[in-house]
């Protein structure tokens, strides 16, 4: 019964993203948030990552940025300062990235819990480094501008719309796929990790296979939201790839709620709607509103929001039935 | 005896300068149920542990269809035939009843990620198999209407009886019992027990650690004792029974309790 209500759901929530995806840019007023929901997007695919290997998985990391910010920089560089063609440069900057993350996820998987915290921590603030101190290729702090629009036959994907469709189409083809990996022998496995390790090995789990595999998975999905980022923005600069975005992109999943596929959309859009128009008054401040909506969200419905708003339906709809069955 | 699934020769374990595992050697009947027994501290789980390749002898070796195991860790020993449960339970709760016993066919199918994203014919088909064994396991240990369950939501005795589903759903040749009888009511341990038989018949050798000595006593066609990490005897259970270092040991101290 649960497996079935988890399928309805998830065909209820692709159903209504696709119509509301529809409707946006075409509505008056709510077309104006036809860039915003282009962000969202970019960001989703980080979280959706992040879920997998945290929520399904149960290995912590606070690296995604990391790989967001390669994916960004290599697209960028290659495509501005080498002249290669945009689809080429992404697809070598999610390759390079897939890479590295299969070489440190080595050492890195020897770590759990709050170590693995603390090492992925450790790889954002050097990478961040990198893209500050290596003017010569990142332009340092300043970044980049001019770096080419993606484009198919001569046609750049230029106007907010184009943008918005392109970013959207990646999204929704990371969703999916997610969401198939989860319901498979391999979404099991990393659930089976999540829930005991030595269980796991007991029925023929290879836990460090399998925790290095999705690693590189979300780092890849990391990798291309970045050069969407730069290919859309055409100017790149350290500043979204540093600690603070690192903590954005965990209180956007952890909203949401970490073991779930759509929850990681609901709470990217949650986040990015309350930081770009409401959050922006405060200046400053916000970081401390972050840190109590975090607070909040993990003492009031830890397993994220959309979780928690889907199980209270599901309950109170069955009272209502039980009710209806009594009378 | 006749033809032996698993040897242990000269199997022994040191953690720092404490000696768990004491220069064992033992065979194992293929096709039988063999019981380790013997008091607390005796090694009995350490001597499961390094069987299942949690951890590593410190010397001597085991040796599996007369093969020596060497460092095969233990996921691929899951694969080779070796299947477990644990006197902890560890059952996933972040699955139903049914995905716990599906995980258990991870070592009989073979598709991956690529085929699993892209939901490619393969899948399909490996998913279909994966689920009927599944719900056929579940079956056998009576819990077939349980499948959309949260695990933790069953009673320890049941969640007993899934941690048995998922062990028999890995397909093993030898399926280790680590405590099976443990909080379990005297009904719940009669059905045990038939069901260990069951599974016996099945054509799979078990060796089950117990404390329990009606359900080691009633079921077990060869029983080896431990104490302090050495093999102090072996036999069957009316030999045991009789056998004066073992009640020495272990059954004079049963009979004090009682």
């Amino acid at each position: 019964m649960k497996a079935i209500l988890r399928n309805k759901w998830s065909y209820l929530a692709f159903g209504a993203l696709l119509i509301l995806l529809a409707i946006v840019p075409f509505t008056p007023r709510l077309d104006d948030y036809t860039m915003l929901m282009t962000f969202i997007a970019i960001n989703t695919m980080v979280t959706v990552g992040l879920c997998l290997l945290m929520g399904y998985t149960g290995q912590v990391s606070l690296g995604q940025t990391a790989f967001y910010g390669i994916g960004a920089y290599v697209s960028a560089i290659l495509s501005k300062t080498y002249g290669v063609n945009p689809w080429l440069a992404m697809l070598i900057a999610a390759a390079a990235t897939g890479v590295f993350a299969y070489v440190i996820g080595f050492p890195i998987f020897r770590l759990r819990g709050n170590y693995l915290a603390m090492a992925t921590l450790g790889l954002v603030l050097v990478v961040y480094v990198l893209f500050r101190e290596l003017g010569e290729y990142t332009g340092g702090p300043d970044g980049m501008a001019g770096i080419p629009y993606l484009s198919i036959g001569g046609l750049a994907f230029k106007s907010r719309l184009a943008k918005y469709f392109l970013v959207w189409f990646f999204c929704l083809a990371i969703l999916l796929v997610s969401q198939n990996i989860i319901r498979s022998r391999t979404g099991r496995a990393l659930r089976a990790i999540h829930g005991s390790e030595p269980a796991a090995e007991s029925v023929g789990i290879d836990l460090s296979r399998y925790k290095i595999k999705i690693f590189v998975l979300s780092a890849v999905y990391a990798s291309i939201a970045g050069s969407l980022f730069v290919h859309t923005l055409r100017s790149v600069n350290p500043q979204p790839f540093g600690f603070m975005a690192s903590v954005m992109i965990v209180t956007m999943a952890v909203v949401g709620g970490l073991a779930s596929i759509w929850g990681a959309l609901f709470g990217t859009a949650v986040v990015r709607i309350l930081s770009n128009e409401v959050l922006l008054r405060f200046g400053g401040l916000d970081i401390i509103i972050y840190g109590v909506i975090l607070m909040i969200v993990m003492i009031l419905v830890p397993q994220g929001l959309f979780v928690g708003l889907r199980d209270t339906y599901e309950r109170w709809r069955l009272k209502r039935t039980r009710k209806g069955a009594v009378t | 005896m006749s033809s032996s699934i698993l040897e242990t020769k000269g199997l022994y374990k040191a953690f720092g300068g404490l000696t768990a595992v004491d220069k064992v050697d033992l065979s194992v009947e293929s096709g039988k149920i063999t019981s380790v027994i013997g008091p607390n501290g005796a090694g009995k789980t350490t001597l499961f542990n390094l069987i299942a390749g949690v951890y590593m002898p410190t010397s001597g070796e085991v040796l599996f269809e007369g093969k020596p195991l060497g460092k095969t860790p233990p996921y691929r020993r899951a694969a080779l035939g070796i299947a477990r449960t644990f006197q902890n339970v560890l059952l996933f709760d972040n699955m139903t009843a049914l995905e716990n016993v599906m995980t258990g066919q991870h070592p009989r199918s073979r598709y991956g990620f690529f085929e699993a994203a892209l939901r490619l014919p393969k899948a399909h088909r490996e998913e279909e198999t994966i689920s009927l064994a599944a719900k056929r396991y579940l079956n056998l240990v009576g819990l077939g209407m349980y499948a959309d369950r949260n695990p933790l939501s069953l009673p320890l005795g049941q969640q007993k009886l899934l941690t048995v589903a998922r062990a028999l759903a890995t397909e093993p040749k030898l399926l280790l019992l680590d405590e099976p009888g443990a909080g379990l009511n005297a009904l719940e341990k009669q059905s045990l027990s038939e069901l260990i038989r069951r599974i016996r018949d099945m054509g799979i050798t078990i060796v089950l650690v117990e404390h329990d000595m009606d359900l080691v006593m009633g079921i077990a066609e060869w029983v080896i004792v431990l104490d302090s990490g050495q093999k102090i005897a072996e036999g069957t259970a009316s030999q045991i029974q009789r056998d004066k270092k073992v009640i020495a040991a272990y059954l004079g101290d049963e009979e004090a309790v009682e």
